[in-house]
């Protein structure tokens, strides 16, 4: 009788609001839809928000509403992309790739993310199409995982590579996200492929300040940040070159739920933004929302009328 | 490249007259979605705890799981309690508000309880002997003795709430938890320091409401009398109470 009433209790409290279950995943088989008003998801990183309000500006010139959502893990809002709640997502071809194949078939399966951006993109295509999401054709910016330590620790060691480092037999502990242990490309990769003693990981985040800052203390070694980082100097920190390809070809891609923005005026809005927009320009915009505190909305701005996407 | 501007904003600075002119839209809208959750949550929290409080006093054997249960829904994690709701509300502003009134619960109940339970055996045996009906006892006489002790948790529960809401930040809908953490990430010192202040000044406000609220709606407590003396005497309506109260007691 009590187990019976505090089950009563428990459906009647959780049942007080009503939201789509994420079971109900968007219909696989639906024609591509055109919702006109859309929700950009953003990773909670500075990078994804300036994609997403690249996007988000892109698509608002094209006749779509849009609104902006920010969910900090993938495992989070990849199953909301497929139910349609976020509709558009900044990706990055080989780490969603090989996100996707490890839910699909497991977190042994064998990676399908390759440094062949080609081979990547037909992984991808071939993995999410299932899932009810289209992922759009690659632009030229690319978003690598790297790794940095501080620069007075590489000289000290004559360290310029992750070989080096692995050589070096040197014990680190690296500062990146919690995921960190699982991704391939991440701890175990760096002990497999480069043999690096990697005595823990500190969840800190990917690229974050305070994973930096615990480098630059010296409380870690070694920290996991990316190619269009833009602050690195001011934390006297120095990359590691990927001497053995361990990271893949991270290409921008935009990936949609293609019930909800699977249209043709989708992919022709966002890829106006492929030839224009490079590394070199991710790395910029990170740097003026990062360092000089800009708001990521108007750094999107200023670069899409200066490269003459908005008017 | 260009050279950084040389503002408060790119000089990191704790204190920031360029960070609140330029973000004054995005504070203003942080601000707006932290009071709606607050207020949302704890209102349907004290619409199931209120309920659950009079069940548990009035069949007793009830009190035990009641307050097993919510105790035990506080001491689930933020982070795990967001997730174990994830498939029931999808990323919606539900989904924290579902959290919240989750958490608010064992406040609520404890204190709701606390306060019918001190009703004073013989005020509740001089209602009846009156002819009030259980629900005219609860109603007239046990809620408003109560009053003082239910306010003191809703108070507990409302500040409470106020600073949890920054957690659902983990799915975009945590009012200013959304910038304190986004903040965090970039070390935006004027971010961090401005949100977390109004995030204390939205519990110091509500605290201070709250505090009015009960004054106006216990007048009887400011009289220098600890009991109200209610149900001694004749039916009335609320904003006659003290006022008959003083001749009940003058008779």
């Amino acid at each position: 009788m009590r187990r019976a009433l505090t089950a009563v209790m428990l459906l009647t409290l959780t049942a007080c609001g009503t939201g789509p279950s994420l079971e109900n995943r968007g219909q696989v088989t639906a024609t591509p839809g055109d919702s006109h008003h859309l929700t950009i998801g953003s990773a909670g990183f500075t990078e994804s928000d300036l994609l997403a309000q690249l996007y988000a500006q892109l698509l608002n010139q094209a006749g779509y509403r849009t609104s902006l959502l920010t969910v900090n893990n993938r495992e989070l809002y990849e199953p909301a992309l497929e139910s349609g709640q976020i509709d558009v997502v900044p990706e990055y071809a080989a780490t969603f790739a090989d996100w996707l194949n490890a839910k699909t078939h497991g977190a042994d399966a064998k990676p399908v993310g390759s440094p062949d951006l080609g081979e990547t993109m037909t992984a991808l295509r071939r993995l999410a199409a299932p899932r009810g999401l289209t992922v759009l054709p690659p632009g030229r910016a690319v978003d690598q995982n790297a790794f940095a330590v501080r620069a007075d620790y590489a000289r000290r060691h004559g360290l310029r590579t992750l070989g080096d480092l692995g050589a070096s037999k040197l014990k680190v502990r690296l500062a990146a996200g919690d995921e960190c242990v699982q991704r391939p490309y991440c701890e175990p990769g760096l002990k497999k492929v480069y043999g690096i003693d990697v005595t823990g990981v500190d969840p800190k985040g990917v690229g974050t300040a305070q994973a930096k800052r615990a480098v630059q203390e010296g409380r870690d070694q070694l920290v996991l940040t990316t190619t269009t980082d833009a602050t690195l100097d001011s934390f006297g920190l120095v990359l590691l070159a990927d001497d053995r390809h361990l990271q893949n070809a991270d290409y921008v891609v935009p990936v949609v739920n293609r019930s909800r923005a699977g249209s043709a005026g989708v992919a022709k809005a966002l890829g106006r933004l492929n030839d224009v927009l490079t590394t070199r320009d991710l790395a910029d915009m990170n740097q003026q929302v990062d360092s000089w505190r800009r708001l990521p909305a108007d750094v999107a701005r200023a670069f899409l009328k200066d490269k003459g996407l908005l008017k | 490249m260009t050279a950084p501007p040389d503002d408060c904003l790119a000089r990191n600075e704790w204190i920031c007259g360029a960070y609140l002119s330029t973000r004054r839209r995005i504070l203003l809208d942080a601000v707006v979605q932290h009071l709606q959750l607050t207020v949302l949550s704890v209102l349907i929290g004290l619409a199931v705890a209120l309920p659950l409080a009079v069940l548990a006093r009035r069949w007793g054997w009830t009190a035990g799981p009641v307050l097993a249960v919510t105790t035990v829904l506080y001491t689930i994690p933020s982070l795990a309690m967001f997730s174990l709701l994830l498939p029931l509300y999808g990323l919606s502003a539900t989904l924290v508000v579902a959290g919240l009134v989750l958490y608010s619960l064992t406040l609520l109940v404890r204190n709701i309880l606390a306060g019918l339970r001190a009703v004073p055996e013989d005020t509740r045996q001089a209602a009846r002997g009156l002819g009030y009906g259980p629900v005219r006892l609860l109603l007239t006489v046990e809620l408003p003795l109560a009053l003082p002790a239910a306010m003191a948790g809703l108070r507990i529960a409302t500040v409470s709430a106020v600073s949890l809401v920054t957690v659902g930040a983990i799915v975009g809908f945590g009012g200013l938890g959304n910038l304190i953490y986004a903040g965090m990430n970039t070390y935006f010192k004027a971010q961090v320091l401005t949100a977390s202040v109004l995030c204390v000044l939205i519990a110091v406000a509500a605290d201070l409401l709250l505090l009015g609220v009960q004054w106006l709606i216990t007048p009887w407590t400011r009289a220098g009398r600890t009991r109200m003396p209610s149900g001694r005497g004749r039916p009335r309506g609320s904003r006659a109470r003290d006022v008959s109260t003083t001749e009940a007691g003058g008779a």
